[in-house]
């Protein structure tokens, strides 16, 4: 209201100099007073026109000098800004991988930090500037305006491209809160406008919100339109060519302690072209192991596979490379598996045995190597009597299945919980001994911040009947190994009795199979660095057929080999992923050397939690192998590997149109979708709103020769 | 400037004290530099000169002429008959008027042209009255020849008082009555008035048999009003104050002036009447040639 009033002020000076010239006037004696009142009489009309234009000249040319002193932008310029008002300006610079295409001599991501830099260059004083990096994460780099523009542009400089998708929704959100902070801090910056310096992905741009999120999504797009000017500036390219390796796996599910391996990759070609031959490189632990060649279809995939024999136990690399193109971040994908001498398991189960042998005794002959699946020395298995539980070293064994436990100590409850948190694997199965309220209060509470090492809450015992299994179209991974078979025997388990279990409230838990009824038979969920599966029925034969009909051996070797899985999950994550480990024991020192992609290097501390050792690191912006250096007793290296999650590789761009009629919809924004237009304008602004001055200060000037001339030429006229 | 140029410029005359020095040098200024005027071969108190031989009387000699010269002239006079000038001079407070861009106001300039004239014509030994009005007669002073009338003449113009509005109408009537002896009327105002009337008073004078000459004094200011910037005019002769930006009003008002001068001059010229702009920034001379040129008509018929 004050900026309104000083600029109206200065632009109604004219008006004033006017009225205070009335008051301020020479004074002579005059004889010819009859015809200057005649003049005055029969003229007043003319002069009063004549008055009127000579103050419309002098306003318009002083309102031409305010107006190009104030360096205006007008609204139609894409680097607009908002006239004379001191402006925030947050610069979204999309931080997704996609932005490294390089289509000429600079990267999308080159060029976007570009743009920003004239952006903030053809600010005027009083301007501030903050940056959030569209990621996944979102990353706030300047979030308290900086006025400054080489305080920013210096941060600006800094940034380096991650390999990391984008959330366009948290980003969003973290604008806000920018934005939000800077009115209350600086409530100087009146004006707002916020830059979307980006490839409009589709993958970011057009999310597959849930209704309720893109409801939360477009309201809040809403409230920063309500508060600021949006421009999207569109740096992708109409045509692109890119191939990824998307893709990396064991070929089969194998024991950790397997010495020969099969591994997979999977090559998408995400352009319009085929090819042909395209090389695909392998290297195990950084050595060239093979290469394969492939061809693909517009928007083809195939796949390539290699067969390794690794000689040693422990950490092991292996990387699918492609030959570079425009986009190189995608060309690698990486493998890390952890090759053990020997799995250690342990079997705890009530004594009661169903007449012929105690639940844990069928697991434990389960998971004996009576089979030609692997070395009897692969697997030691000790079984332990339920009472043993609460001395037993749970942290020296690989997974430990729990068979018809009747209740547990509030230190039993501890104990499962935390092997469970530290990276152990716990299987449950159930039967007649199960106290319900006992499972559910020291293994499964509801409270917030309890610990838990049971997936799902025991509701009550089924009813004796006949059970079949639903294998749920064999989606989960931990039934990846009967997926298309069918000589498997878990479609013929029958189950005459089961308890009946429910997830608990936004609980991550699966189900991995079910009854035909629907109830859940296997439910599975990590909890914290370990898993914990559940499996409702009994490892015996008082409620199933399994171990009759030998479905339980080979459910009880699946889950095995899932859990303690060579490519573990928790070593093989996504960028953005924390990666980290638990090691049994107390280490010497207290750091862990981690070499970082791209040469860097970090010292981690080793905190100490119990029997546990953990380290963790949550900055994993690039992909590649993250090598942490371990101090002793365990003197080895912990391999992960960390990937791009390929959505990002398909550069399709998301259709404008498409976005303001339903993401944004009612959201005005300024999109610019030629990168040319972009650039000329991100260069040529400066240089138009010089032209504006220049074209302000010539009307200014011609008003002011006008005013003169036209003063002079009313007084002359005619003399 | 010609040394006796000088004594034509207002601004010279400004710095001279007294009405009578003032006099002295217009006409001095002007008789030397006679020969160079256009109206070279107008009389004024002799005919022409001739060389002297020796024998002449030395009571003829123009020593002023010597003393410039160092040649000896005689002044031959030639006979001529008097003549009466009759000297109306408007003290009305418009008068008083003077602009930045004049040495004196109206009514100084009008009084230098009048003792200018007077002792011209005294020295001629013509006869000069005067008479100084407003919106009334204030002091009529007689013709007479006597060259020590001058004086008398210069008193009551120095006593003259600026403060009134004018009414030349009827102020004419009346002298125009009151002078029955034909002469030379000149009248020397800005004739801020009703012009009608004005003429009206004028005519009365040539029914009377008079020739009349009207100097119309008038500031430069008047005529170009030059002013340019927001200007508070304060108003004479009774005429109510008038804040105004002149630049708006500067063609309007020459326009009004001029047709007043137009209507004036017009007016004047039917009826037979000498009338002569006068600008108070301008060299007197051109009254006294006027007056000249008039009496040279007069001495040939």
């Amino acid at each position: 209201m004050g900026t309104l009033l000083a600029w109206g002020g200065l632009v109604a000076a004219p008006l004033l100099l006017h009225l205070l010239s009335r008051r301020k006037y020479r004074e002579v004696q005059w004889a010819a007073m009859q015809y200057l009142l005649a003049a005055i009489k029969k003229n007043s009309r003319r002069v009063q026109i004549e008055q009127l234009i000579l103050l419309l000249l002098r306003t318009l040319a002083v309102a031409c000098i305010v107006l190009a002193a104030a360096k205006l932008f007008f609204e139609n310029s894409p680097i607009a800004g908002s006239s004379h008002q001191r402006t925030h300006r947050v610069i979204v610079l999309d931080a997704s991988y996609s932005m490294a295409y390089k289509p000429a001599d600079r990267s999308r991501f080159e060029s976007a930090k570009q743009l920003a830099e004239n952006i903030v260059q053809q600010g005027t004083q009083g301007d501030g500037y903050s940056l959030v990096l569209l990621g996944a994460p979102p990353r706030v780099v300047v979030g308290n305006p900086a006025f400054e523009p080489r305080d920013f542009l210096e941060e600006l400089k800094n940034i380096h491209l991650a390999h990391t998708g984008a959330d366009l929704s948290a980003t969003l959100q973290q604008v806000e809160q920018v934005i939000t902070a800077a009115k209350t801090e600086h409530p100087r910056l009146v004006a707002r406008e916020i830059y979307f310096l980006t490839d409009l992905g589709r993958n970011t741009w057009q999310p597959d919100l849930k209704e309720t999120s893109a409801d939360d999504f477009r309201a809040r797009s809403q409230r920063l339109a309500k508060e600021a000017r949006l421009v999207v500036l569109d740096l992708g390219q109409p045509t692109w060519e890119n191939v990824a390796v998307t893709g990396i796996q064991l070929a089969d599910s194998t024991l950790a302690t397997a010495r020969d391996a099969t591994i997979e990759a999977e090559i998408k070609n995400f352009g319009n072209q085929s090819i042909t031959r395209l090389p695909v490189e392998w290297y195990v632990d950084g050595r060239r192991a093979g290469q394969d060649a492939v061809d693909l279809d517009a928007a083809g995939r195939a796949t390539v596979a290699l067969t390794h024999h690794f000689d040693t136990p422990g950490d092991h690399s292996i990387e699918a490379r492609l030959a570079s193109d425009l986009l190189p971040v995608d060309n690698h994908r990486w493998l890390s598996l952890r090759v053990k001498p020997q799995l250690r398991v342990l079997c705890v189960g009530s004594g009661q045995s169903d007449g012929y042998l105690a639940p844990a005794e069928y697991l434990a002959l389960a998971l004996r190597p009576d089979d030609d699946r692997a070395d009897s020395s692969d697997i030691q298995c000790d079984v332990l009597g339920e009472s043993s539980l609460a001395d037993a070293d749970l942290a020296s064994y690989d997974c430990v299945f729990l068979a018809n436990l009747g209740q547990f100590t509030a230190s039993e409850g501890t104990l499962l919980s935390s092997y469970v948190a530290h990276g152990g694997n716990l299987v449950w199965f159930l039967g007649e001994q199960v106290q319900l309220d006992s499972y559910n209060r020291r293994l499964c509470s509801l409270d917030t911040g309890a610990e838990r090492a049971l997936p799902a809450r025991l509701t009550g015992f089924a009813p004796a009947g006949q059970y079949m299994f639903d294998p749920l179209d064999y989606q989960h991974p931990l039934l990846a190994a009967y997926r298309g078979r069918s000589d498997h025997t878990l479609q013929a388990t029958l189950v005459t009795r089961y308890v009946k279990a429910e997830l608990p409230p936004l609980s991550k838990a699966r189900v991995a199979l079910a009854y035909e009824n629907g109830d859940p038979a296997i439910i599975e969920e990590a909890i914290g660095r370990g898993r914990s599966i559940l499996v409702t029925t009994s490892a015996d034969r008082s409620w199933s057929v399994m171990p009759l009909i030998g479905s339980l051996n080979e459910l009880v070797y699946e889950m095995l080999g899932w859990v303690v899985h060579p490519a573990a999950p928790e070593r093989n994550l996504l960028v953005g992923q924390p990666i980290g480990d638990t090691l049994h024991g107390q280490a010497v020192a207290a750091n862990v050397q981690l070499h970082i992609p791209g040469g860097e290097q970090q010292q981690l501390r080793l905190n100490i939690d119990g029997d546990y050792s953990v380290w963790s690191f949550a900055d994993t912006q690039l992909s590649g192998l993250y090598k942490a250096e371990l101090p002793s007793p365990w003197g080895v290296e912990s391999l992960s590997a960390v990937n791009v999650d390929t959505s990002e590789s398909d550069l399709t761009a998301a259709d404008p149109t498409e976005l303001s009629a339903k993401l944004w919809a009612g959201v005005p924004f300024t999109h610019l979708t030629d990168w040319q237009d972009i650039a000329e304008a991100a260069a040529d602004a400066a240089p138009r709103r010089h032209v504006l001055q220049v074209y302000l200060l010539s009307i200014a000037i011609i008003c002011l020769l006008a005013e003169t001339f036209l003063a002079w030429r009313f007084g002359t006229r005619g003399a | 400037m010609e040394t006796y140029q000088k004594y034509f410029d207002p601004r010279t005359l400004a710095s001279l004290e007294g009405l009578e020095l003032r006099a002295k040098r217009i006409v001095e200024g002007y008789v030397s530099g006679v020969h160079r005027s256009p109206y070279h071969g107008f009389s004024i108190e002799f005919a022409e000169h001739r060389e002297y031989v020796p024998g002449d009387d030395l009571r003829f000699v123009d020593w002023k002429v010597f003393g410039k010269t160092d040649k000896i002239y005689l002044k031959q006079f030639e006979e001529e008959t008097n003549l009466i000038s009759y000297m109306l001079l408007d003290t009305s407070e418009s008068m008083r008027y003077q602009s930045s861009q004049a040495a004196m106001s109206k009514l100084e300039y009008a009084q230098c042209i009048v003792a200018a004239l007077s002792y011209l014509v005294l020295q001629q030994q013509d006869s000069v009255g005067l008479v100084t009005f407003d919106r009334e007669v204030r002091s009529f002073v007689r013709a007479s020849g006597n060259p020590s009338h001058l004086k008398q003449l210069l008193h009551v113009m120095s006593n003259a008082a600026a403060e009134r509005k004018t009414r030349l109408g009827p102020v004419l009537h009346d002298l125009a009555e009151r002078l029955k002896k034909r002469g030379v009327v000149l009248v020397l105002s800005d004739f801020f008035d009703d012009v009608p009337a004005m003429l009206t008073g004028l005519k009365h004078f040539r029914h009377r048999r008079h020739e009349v000459i009207v100097f119309h004094i008038l500031d430069p200011a008047e005529l170009d009003f030059p002013f340019d910037r927001m200007t508070l005019f304060k108003g004479l002769e009774e005429w109510p104050d008038l804040l105004t930006d002149p630049r708006s009003l500067r063609k309007a008002y020459l326009e009004e002036f001029g047709a007043f001068q137009k209507q004036l001059r017009v007016g004047c010229r039917n009826a037979g009447i000498d009338y002569f702009e006068m600008r108070t920034d301008q060299p007197l001379d051109m009254a006294l040639t006027t007056y000249l040129t008039r009496r040279m008509m007069q001495y040939k018929m």
